[in-house]
């Protein structure tokens, strides 16, 4: 198109060119025309043209520095956490705030470096382009069609019906294996198990009869719990009057895997609170959890019906249990039910009970799935 | 001559020998019993009746409005002081809560008064005073015998995992607070003492749970309040600044607003001068 209006040097033409000569060439071919060009420092080698030369080749230098600075910084450093009030504490906490501010002045003064140079020695340009817009012309268009028709006639592609068929088959079959990797990892069958799925059922529940223990989280790894035998299980006198604690399920058999005990404590759907009341609260007992507490322990799941959050302020004093999220609130005095916000079902109970050794077991799953509703749900 | 010395010799040595055992076998039981003996469960008042007659002075002075001469507690002013401790006393009167200005929502954290600033050493005896009284009419939990940088654990970091779970529900993650039910509100931790945290955790002040010894050890106590001390107060805020050290909201808006905005002010100046 562009050729339309300059004339096509002849190869030999172009063997004599200079590059000077080519790049005004290349711009033409572009339909461009330089209106003016002059340099930033027409006489070179004066004392301004050196002052520029020194500023930008000043800010490259300091981007090397600030580099050198970064590197060090995060090599040497003390990194190492050290507690406030301790020696070495100032120099531990500027860590962060150092490789920050030396690699990022590192970018910054590259880039100005660069933009320092355009603004000092790209020379003072106009330059007026041709638009081309629109489509190509109808003689072009035409021609390509035909072009394109005749080459399918060519391959006779038409007639081979087997070759069509078989590239669809193959085309839809690489189609469907993208769909079922992209989508095949978000189809989940909740229901898995029957009456035993997932949602049903906590590992509260014991499948074998075996004891169920409330135990606490004190930090320690599984290993650790086994290493150093350390008994998390909880009892009745470790807990004052309105106190509460986050509880999970344990069983004996876990202490033979540490995995298990770690496991436990990150499953969604076990956190449990127990607490205790104080003496002499006048508590409302559920039709048919009159049995779930044990004297003045009552356990209810953590995790909020409205939306699954853990709902674990419990206030001692008004006997409130909040959920931080939409503030539902919950009366422990009361099973659990909601009396402000959007939650409209009680926290589930968990029924507990202490064995002869005197520590609390839980005497069954909760009788209703915890969390959030869903339709397939009941109550 | 001989065999009667003799027989008179051993017959000392014998008495002598039987004195020392039974004197041993005494002794030894007693070194027993005091190892093995256990410990009363139920806290013991101190015996400094001085302290306790100069506590039921301030306790006059200050408290008897409210709790009554007994410490029966006044209906619809204040509650019964019989069982709360020492603790409980010292926490309350030495944040300041107590004497309370009004009755409100909740207690809040004031200067505490002149007599009763554990700043100054007449307000530290007069609190311990205090608490030396309530804890001689009915026990309770008791404040630590430790004081300050010693009531810091060794172990931060397990600290935090114990923060996290049993307090950052109210108190948020970095000790920030926040909002309860009806007005009420979890204190930030920014200017509680070591002693106050661990009394409070004792004590269970206002609508806080308590958390006795048997649920959280004194050394888990300590390392909570290694954790708290670490990051409340300006502490780690490796930026600068805690952003209100409310999590990823404040420091997502600011990274959004503030450094986005920057860059495509920056940028716009750029275009401006070319």
């Amino acid at each position: 198109m562009s050729s339309d209006t300059t004339r096509r040097p002849t190869d030999a033409e172009l063997e004599d060119m200079t590059p000077d000569e080519l790049a005004t060439l290349a711009a033409e071919l572009d339909d461009v025309v330089v209106v003016q060009n002059s340099p930033k420092f027409p006489i070179p080698g004066t004392r301004a043209e050196k002052r520029a030369e020194r500023s930008v080749a000043a800010w490259f230098i300091l981007a090397t520095l600030a580099g050198l600075a970064f590197v060090v910084a995060f090599l040497f450093w003390p990194h190492e956490y050290v507690a406030p009030g301790k020696p070495g504490y100032r120099m531990y906490t500027l860590y962060t705030p150092v490789i920050g501010a030396t690699f990022g002045l590192c970018l910054v003064a590259m880039g100005s470096g660069i933009i320092s140079y355009v603004k000092k020695f790209f020379p003072n340009e106009i330059s007026i382009q041709q638009r081309h817009d629109g489509a190509s012309d109808d003689l072009a268009r035409r021609t390509v069609l035909a072009q394109l028709s005749r080459a399918g006639k060519d391959t006779g592609i038409a007639r081979r019906s087997l070759i069509i068929r078989s590239v669809g088959l193959a085309g839809a079959v690489l189609g469907l294996g993208g769909g079922v990797l992209a989508l095949g990892g978000l189809v989940r069958n909740p229901w898995k198990g029957g009456d035993r799925a997932a949602l049903w059922v906590t590992a509260w529940g014991s499948e074998n009869g075996e004891k169920v223990y409330l135990r606490r989280d004190n930090g320690m790894s599984g290993e650790d719990i086994v290493k150093n035998k350390v008994d998390l299980r909880v009892r009745p006198e470790d807990m004052d009057a309105a106190a509460m604690e986050t509880v999970f399920p344990f069983r004996m058999a876990d202490l033979q895997d540490p995995k298990k005990l770690d496991e436990s404590l990150h499953m969604s759907d076990v956190p449990v609170m127990l607490i205790r009341l104080r003496p002499g609260e006048k508590v409302i007992q559920r039709a048919g959890r009159e049995t779930f507490h044990f004297g003045d322990f009552y356990a209810y799941s953590k995790v909020c019906t409205h939306l699954g959050c853990p709902t674990s302020l419990y206030e001692a004093q008004t006997n409130r249990i909040l959920c931080p999220c939409h503030q539902s609130q919950f009366l422990a005095t009361e099973y659990a039910k909601p009396v402000f916000g959007p939650a409209t079902r009680s926290l589930p109970q968990l029924p507990i009970t202490v064995d002869e050794e005197g520590y609390f077991v839980a005497r069954g799953d909760f009788d209703e799935p915890v969390g959030p509703g869903f339709w397939e749900r009941k109550s | 001559m001989t065999t009667t010395t003799r027989h008179t010799g051993s017959k000392f040595r014998r008495r002598v020998a039987g004195a020392l055992a039974l004197g041993t076998a005494l002794l030894s039981a007693g070194a027993l019993y005091t190892v093995f003996a256990p410990q009363p469960q139920t806290a013991t008042a101190q015996d400094d009746s001085r302290l306790v007659v100069q506590g039921q002075q301030v306790f006059d002075n200050h408290c008897i409005s409210c709790h009554g001469a007994n410490l029966q507690g006044v209906t619809d002013r204040g509650p019964s002081l019989i069982g709360v401790g020492s603790a409980a006393t010292y926490f309350q009167v030495s944040s300041g809560r107590m004497p309370l200005a009004r009755q409100e929502a909740q207690a809040e954290r004031k200067h505490p008064l002149a007599d009763l600033d554990p700043k100054t050493e007449e307000g530290a005896r007069n609190i311990d005073a205090l608490a030396a009284f309530v804890q001689a009419n009915g026990g309770g939990p008791t404040v630590p015998a430790e004081h300050g940088e010693a009531l810091r654990g060794e172990d931060p970091a397990r600290g935090g995992q114990l923060f996290r779970l049993n307090c950052a529900s109210c108190h948020n993650f970095t000790g920030r607070g926040g909002a309860l039910s009806s007005g009420k509100f979890a204190p930030t931790l920014d200017p509680a003492s070591e002693e106050q945290i661990y009394t409070a955790m004792l004590s269970g002040p206002q609508n806080m749970p308590r958390f006795s010894d048997r649920q959280l050890s004194p050394e888990e106590k300590k390392d909570i309040i290694a954790y708290v001390m670490s990051v409340t107060d300006g502490n780690n805020d490796p930026g600068g600044n805690g952003l209100g050290g409310i999590g990823p909201v404040s420091e997502g808006l600011i990274a959004w607003l503030v450094g986005m905005g920057a860059m495509v002010g920056f940028t716009v100046w750029l275009g401006a001068k070319a």
